[in-house]
C-alpha cells in the first residue's frame, strides 16, 4: 500500500531548522492495521501528513499504490487523497453548521456521486457506526463518542483504500475509546488498511504491527502477538 | 453540492448575526449609494438625445478674448449669425435663433410676468419636441402664434382646451395658442414654457438685428446628414473672421473675428461644457467624474469591510476548510465557494439595496429637481447593470477572502482542539482599515473644502451692498421709460428707501455691454474694451459702491450728465463732421489700470472718448473711482468697467430700503407702483436673492457630496464596530490574563482603542497629502478661492479618530469589564 524510503521533514523558522522526520523507512502492506507511537514531538503527526497527502516531504521517496507521490504538486495530491484515503482526528472535526447526515454526506460531495446514491450510502455508513438514529442532529447534540463515530462515518463512506487515524481515541472516555478501536478492527478485518497514530498502549495493542518513533526516526517496529 | 453551499453560508449568515448584518448593512448602503449616484451621472450624461436629429444638431458657442479680460466662454451669439451660417456654409440645412424677452400676459382680468423664448420658425422643424396639440410643423407659422407647455396651458385654461384660445400679451396683442407640448423633461437643455414667433420681437431686436458686436440670443443649426460636425467647427473661426464684418467706430475700429472665436457644440454635448449664459445649468464632465468616483470609493469602502470581516472570521471558518479539503475538495473548488457565499452576501444586499433606493428616490429626485426613474421592469439596462455590479462587488470583496480561506493547511487546522490559525492577515486587514479611513478622511476635507468655498463665496463681499436692495424690472419699452424718472422720484420720496436709482444693467443680471474707447495719446491700434453702463444720479448710493478717488455724480451738475443725441432731422445739411458729447463718467479701478494710469487720483480729471449711440464720441472726463465690485458671482474676474448718466433712460431701478420694517417699506413701493402702472405686476427681487440663486447649484452639489461622504464614512465605522468586535471576542482570553496581572479597565480599554487608533493616524498620512493635492486643484478653478487650513485637515482626521473610538470603545469597555474567570475558561 505505501513505501516511505529515507523520508525527511524539516521545518524552517527565520533562525533554525527543526527536523520532524530523519530518514524514515516505512512499509505498509495492504490490509494492515498499524499504530505508531511514541513521545510528544517525536514526529509521528508529521509523518501522518505526509502519509495522509496533507503535507509534503523535504527529501525521500513516498510510494503509494506503486506510484511516487513525494513530489505531486497540490491538486493532484488532492486528487489521489480523495479517491484512496479517509481520515479520523482526535477532536473530530465535524463541521457545526451541518447536520450529522450533511456531515457525512461532505465526503461524497466532492467524487461525482449522484445524490440518491450519496444518500443510500451516507446512511449505511451511519447504521454502520449505530448513529442513524441522530442524523438530523447538530455536532453540538451529540457526546463525543458519538461525535467521533459520525467522523468514523465520514472517513469510511468514500469506501477509502486507507484510514488514517490521528489519536482517534485522545479525547474520549474509555467505554467510547473501546468502541471507536472495536470500529476500526473490523474496518480493518473488512479490508481497509489504517495507520493509527496513539499515545495509548492498550489501543495500540489492537493493531497488527506498531512503529515507535523516537526524536524523527523510527527505532522499534514489533509485530504484535496474534 | 450547490445546496450544501447554500446552506452551509446561510447558516453562517444566521449563526453569525453582527457579521451578516453588518456586511449586509455595509454592502446594502453602498450599493443603493452607488446606485443614487449612478443614476445621477445616467441622466447627467444622457441630456438632449431625446430628438430625432440630435446627432446633427449643434448650437453655436463663443471663446470670447476681449482686449484686457480674462477668456470667456458663453452660448449666446449674434442675431445675423444664423442667416448668415445658412447661406455661407452649405452644411447647414436648418438654422434659428432663440431670443428670451419677458412678457405680462393679461388673462382673466389679471396679468403675469412671464419668461418666454422667441424662435425662428425652422425651430420646431429642428427639435422634434412631443407636441400634445396642433402641428409641430407649421405651429409658429403665424407671426401671432404661441406654444405653451401642458403647464402653462393649465394655469391660463385650466383643464379646457387651449389650442385656438388667444392669450393677451402687453404691447403686442392677443396671440392665438397654436399648439402645447410635453413640460421639458429634466434631462434637456432647453428651458421653454412660452415660445413664440421671431415675428414677435422683431420690433424690439430690430437695432441687433445686423449687430456683430451684440450677443443676445441662442443660435441651433441642422446640418446635412453625413457632414463631420467636428470638422465644421474647426473652420467656423476662419469662416466667421470672413462673415463677420469689421465695426467701425469713431474710437478705433473692433475686430469680431479676433475677439470671438466660434465652435459648435452638438446638441447631446451642451450639458457637460459649462459656458455662460446657458438656459440652464450645466455640468462639467469633471463633475460628473468626481461623483462616479465617490460612486467607487463608497463600493470600495463596503467591500473592503467585506474582505475584513472574512478574513478575520476565517478562524471559524478554517475546520471547515480542512474537512473539505481533507475529504477531497481542490483548492479551486473551495475558492469558488466563498466567491460564492461573497456573490451571496452581495444579492442580499442588492435586494436591500434596491429597497433603499425606491425609499430615497423620491427625496433624492426632488433635491436634484429632476424626474429620475428606478423601475427595474421597464428599463431594460437596469437589472443587469445592478447584477453586474452586485458580481463586481462581490468577486471584488470576495476573491481575496477565498485565496486566504482556501490556503489553509488542513494538516495543522485539523489537529488541534482549537482550530490553529492566528490572525495571520492581521496586518493586511489593518492595511485596508488605513485605506478606508484615508479615503473617508480625504472625502471629509473634501466636503469642508468644497463647503468652506460655497460659504465664502455666499458671504464674500461683492463690493456692494446685496442686503436690502431691491431690483425692480421692467422698462423694457420706451413708453415705460419715459414715466421712469417719475417712479424714481415718487420712491425716493418714501420714507423706508434711502436711494433710489436706474440702471440698465444690476448685478447679477447677466448682461454686459462693452465698448471700445480711445484715450489720447494711446496707440489707437489698440482696443480699450470697457464695460459700460447707464446709471442714474444715485447709482453708486442705491448699491452702496464705495468712491475710492474723486466725486459721485451731482445732480446739481448738469454737465455730468451727457447731453441729449442730436436729432438726426435736425443734423446740419450735408453735416460731415460728427458731433461731440462732453460727459462725465465714473471709472472702477480696473478700468483705471486698463487705461494705464498710474493711480486712482491720477485717473481724475482725464478725459478719453467712446461711441455714442449715433455715429458722434462721447467725450468723457473721468469725475470719480468706485472700488472694484462684483457683476455676477465671485467666480467671474472684475472687468475694467465704466458708468455714466445714461440719457436715453433704464431697463431696471434699483431701490435701497432701510433695514427693519422692510415689509411695510415693501407695500409702499408696491403702492406706489400700482398707482403708475394698474395693469402690470411689480416685478421686484431682491438682490441678495439673486446672487444666493447663483450658488443653489453649488450647495446642492456640496450637499450631496456631504451625504455621500457621510454615507462612506459611515459604512467604513461599521466594518470597523464588526472588526473591534472580532477582536475583542478573540483577545478575551488575553484580556483575562491581563486583569489577572493587574491591569485596570482603564489599561484595558486604552490598549484595545489604541490598536485601533493607529491605522486612523496612519490614514491622515496617507489622506492629507492626496486631499491638499487635489483640493488645491479644484479651488484653484475659482478666481477668488480660500486658503486650504492645515487646522481643516487636523480637524478630519481627529474627527475620523473620534468616530473610531466611539465605534470601538464600546466593545473595549464591555471586554475590560468582564470577569477575568470567565474569560480564562473561554477555551
Amino acid at each position: 500500500m505505501l513505501k516511505l524510503v529515507d523520508l525527511v521533514k524539516a521545518y524552517r523558522t527565520e533562525e533554525v531548522e527543526t527536523t520532524a522526520l530523519n530518514s524514515v523507512n516505512i512499509h505498509v502492506r495492504d490490509g494492515e492495521f498499524v499504530a505508531i507511537m511514541g513521545p510528544s514531538g517525536c514526529g509521528k503527526s508529521s509523518l501522518l501528513n505526509i502519509v495522509g497527502m496533507l503535507d509534503t516531504p523535504t527529501s525521500g521517496q513516498y510510494w503509494f499504490n506503486g506510484e511516487e507521490v513525494s513530489k505531486y504538486g497540490e491538486r493532484k495530491l488532492a486528487d489521489i487523497r480523495k479517491k484512496n484515503i479517509g481520515f479520523i482526528f482526535q477532536s473530530f472535526n465535524l463541521i457545526d453548521e451541518l447536520t450529522v447526515f450533511e456531515n457525512v454526506e461532505l465526503a461524497l460531495l466532492y467524487h461525482d456521486i449522484p445524490a440518491r446514491e450519496r444518500k443510500e450510502r451516507v446512511k449505511a455508513a451511519l447504521e454502520k457506526v449505530n448513529i442513524g438514529h441522530r442524523e438530523s442532529h447538530l455536532p453540538q447534540q451529540l457526546s463525543g463518542g458519538q461525535q467521533q463515530r459520525v467522523a468514523i462515518a465520514r472517513a469510511v463512506v468514500a469506501k477509502p483504500k486507507m484510514l488514517l487515524a490521528d489519536e482517534p481515541t485522545g479525547n474520549l472516555d474509555s467505554a467510547n475509546g473501546d468502541e471507536v478501536m472495536r470500529m476500526l478492527t473490523d474496518l480493518n478485518a473488512e479490508g481497509t488498511t489504517i495507520v493509527m497514530v496513539t499515545h495509548s498502549m492498550p489501543h495500540a495493542q489492537y493493531a497488527t504491527r506498531i512503529i515507535n518513533l523516537f526524536d524523527g526516526q523510527v527505532v522499534a517496529e514489533n509485530l504484535r502477538a496474534a | 453540492m450547490l445546496k450544501n453551499y447554500l446552506m452551509v453560508a446561510l447558516r453562517n449568515l444566521l449563526k453569525h448575526k453582527l457579521y451578516s448584518a453588518i456586511n449586509v448593512t455595509g454592502l446594502a448602503v453602498g450599493l443603493a449609494t452607488c446606485v443614487l449616484i449612478l443614476l445621477f451621472v445616467r441622466n447627467e450624461t444622457s441630456y438632449d438625445r431625446f430628438f430625432t436629429d440630435s446627432d446633427r444638431l449643434y448650437q453655436v458657442a463663443f471663446k470670447a478674448q476681449l482686449p484686457g479680460r480674462q477668456v470667456d466662454h458663453f452660448a449666446v451669439s449674434m442675431l445675423p449669425l444664423a442667416a448668415a451660417m445658412k447661406e455661407g456654409l452649405p452644411e447647414v440645412e436648418m438654422a434659428a435663433r432663440v431670443v428670451q424677452s419677458s412678457i405680462v400676459i393679461k388673462h382673466a382680468g389679471e396679468s403675469f410676468s412671464e419668461s418666454a423664448r422667441a424662435v425662428d420658425p425652422d425651430f420646431f422643424r429642428m427639435f422634434d419636441f412631443q407636441f400634445l396639440r396642433g402641428d409641430r410643423l407649421t405651429a409658429l407659422d403665424e407671426p401671432n402664434s404661441i406654444v405653451l407647455t401642458e403647464s402653462m396651458a393649465r394655469k391660463y385654461f385650466k383643464d379646457a382646451e387651449a389650442l385656438g384660445q388667444t392669450l393677451d400679451i402687453d404691447g403686442s396683442g392677443p396671440a392665438k395658442v397654436t399648439g402645447v407640448i410635453q413640460d421639458m423633461p429634466s434631462n434637456t437643455h432647453f428651458d421653454l414654457e412660452i415660445i413664440r414667433p421671431y415675428a414677435a420681437v422683431a420690433q424690439v431686436m430690430r437695432p441687433l438685428e445686423s449687430n456683430w458686436g451684440g450677443v443676445c440670443c441662442e443660435t441651433y443649426v441642422r446640418l446635412k446628414p453625413g457632414t463631420d460636425g467636428k470638422a465644421l467647427s474647426d473652420r467656423m473661426p476662419a469662416w466667421f473672421k470672413t462673415a463677420a464684418p469689421t465695426l467701425n467706430s469713431p474710437t478705433g475700429n473692433v475686430v469680431l473675428g479676433e475677439i470671438f472665436t466660434p465652435r459648435l457644440r452638438n446638441l447631446k454635448d451642451i450639458h457637460t461644457d459649462p459656458v455662460m449664459s446657458s438656459m440652464r445649468p450645466a455640468t462639467s464632465y469633471a463633475e460628473i467624474i468626481t461623483f462616479a468616483a465617490v460612486a467607487a470609493l463608497v463600493l470600495a469602502i463596503a467591500s473592503i469591510n467585506f474582505m475584513n470581516l472574512a478574513t478575520a472570521r476565517a478562524t471559524q471558518r478554517a475546520r471547515e476548510v480542512s474537512v473539505r479539503k481533507v475529504v477531497g475538495a481542490s483548492r479551486s473548488q473551495i475558492i469558488l465557494q466563498f466567491i460564492g457565499e461573497s456573490l451571496l452576501l452581495t444579492l442580499i444586499g442588492l435586494v436591500l439595496s434596491i429597497a433603499l433606493v425606491e425609499l430615497a428616490l423620491p427625496a433624492y429626485s426632488a433635491f436634484l429637481d429632476k424626474k429620475l426613474t428606478f423601475n427595474l421592469f421597464t428599463d431594460p439596462l437596469l437589472g443587469p447593470a445592478l447584477i453586474g455590479l452586485a458580481l463586481v462587488v462581490g468577486v471584488a470583496g470576495g476573491a481575496y477572502p477565498a485565496f486566504f480561506l482556501s490556503s489553509f493547511n488542513p494538516a495543522r487546522v485539523l489537529k488541534g482542539a482549537s482550530s490553529g490559525v492566528g490572525g495571520g492577515s492581521g496586518r493586511l486587514r489593518m492595511a485596508l482599515v488605513v485605506v478606508q479611513f484615508a479615503i473617508s478622511i480625504a472625502l471629509m476635507v473634501a466636503t469642508a473644502v468644497v463647503y468652506g468655498q460655497l460659504l465664502y463665496a455666499q458671504n464674500k463681499n461683492l463690493g456692494f451692498e446685496k442686503e436690502n436692495t431691491l431690483v425692480v424690472r421692467g422698462f423694457a419699452r420706451s413708453a415705460d421709460r419715459a414715466r421712469q424718472e417719475t417712479l424714481v422720484e415718487a420712491l425716493a420720496k418714501l420714507d423706508g428707501v434711502v436711494a433710489v436709482a436706474g440702471s440698465n444693467s444690476t448685478p447679477g443680471d447677466g448682461s454686459e455691454n462693452n465698448t471700445n474707447v480711445r484715450l489720447p495719446g494711446t496707440d489707437p491700434n489698440q482696443m480699450l474694451v470697457l464695460r459700460q453702463s447707464g446709471v442714474d444720479w444715485d447709482f453708486v448710493k442705491a448699491l452702496g459702491l464705495r468712491m475710492v478717488a474723486g466725486r459721485d455724480f451731482d445732480r446739481n451738475r448738469p454737465a455730468d450728465q451727457l447731453p441729449p443725441l442730436a436729432d438726426p432731422a435736425e443734423a446740419p445739411a450735408g453735416g460731415s463732421a460728427a458731433p461731440t458729447y462732453p460727459g462725465s463718467v465714473i471709472l472702477n479701478e480696473a478700468a483705471v489700470k486698463r487705461l494705464g494710469f498710474a493711480s486712482n487720483e491720477e485717473a481724475i480729471g482725464k478725459q478719453f472718448e467712446a461711441p455714442a449711440d449715433d455715429d458722434g464720441t462721447n467725450k468723457l472726463t473721468i469725475i470719480g473711482v468706485v472700488a472694484d465690485f462684483h457683476f455676477r458671482s465671485i467666480h467671474d474676474p472684475i472687468p475694467p468697467a465704466m458708468f455714466f448718466i445714461d440719457r436715453d433712460r433704464f431697463s431696471d431701478v434699483l431701490v435701497r430700503v432701510k433695514p427693519g420694517d422692510v415689509q411695510a417699506t415693501l407695500r409702499d413701493i408696491e403702492r406706489v407702483w400700482r398707482d403708475m402702472f394698474p395693469n402690470r405686476p411689480l416685478n421686484r427681487e431682491f438682490l441678495d436673492d439673486r446672487i444666493q440663486s447663483q450658488y443653489i447649484r453649488e450647495a446642492k452639489t456640496s450637499q450631496m457630496f456631504a451625504t455621500f461622504s457621510g454615507l462612506a464614512i459611515l459604512i467604513a465605522c461599521l466594518g470597523l464596530f464588526g472588526l473591534a468586535s472580532f477582536t475583542a471576542e478573540r483577545r478575551t482570553k488575553e484580556i483575562g490574563l491581563r486583569k489577572v496581572l493587574g491591569a485596570s479597565v482603564l489599561d484595558i480599554v486604552r490598549l484595545l482603542v489604541w490598536q485601533f487608533s493607529k491605522p486612523v493616524l496612519i490614514a491622515n498620512l496617507i489622506a492629507w497629502p492626496v486631499a491638499w493635492y487635489f483640493m488645491d486643484l479644484w479651488l484653484n478653478g475659482f478666481t477668488f478661492r480660500i486658503g486650504l487650513n492645515p487646522l481643516l485637515f487636523v480637524a478630519a482626521g481627529g474627527l475620523a479618530l473620534l468616530i473610531a473610538w466611539a465605534t470601538v470603545g464600546l466593545h473595549a469597555a464591555r471586554v475590560a469589564q468582564a470577569k477575568p474567570v470567565t474569560a480564562l475558561r473561554y477555551e
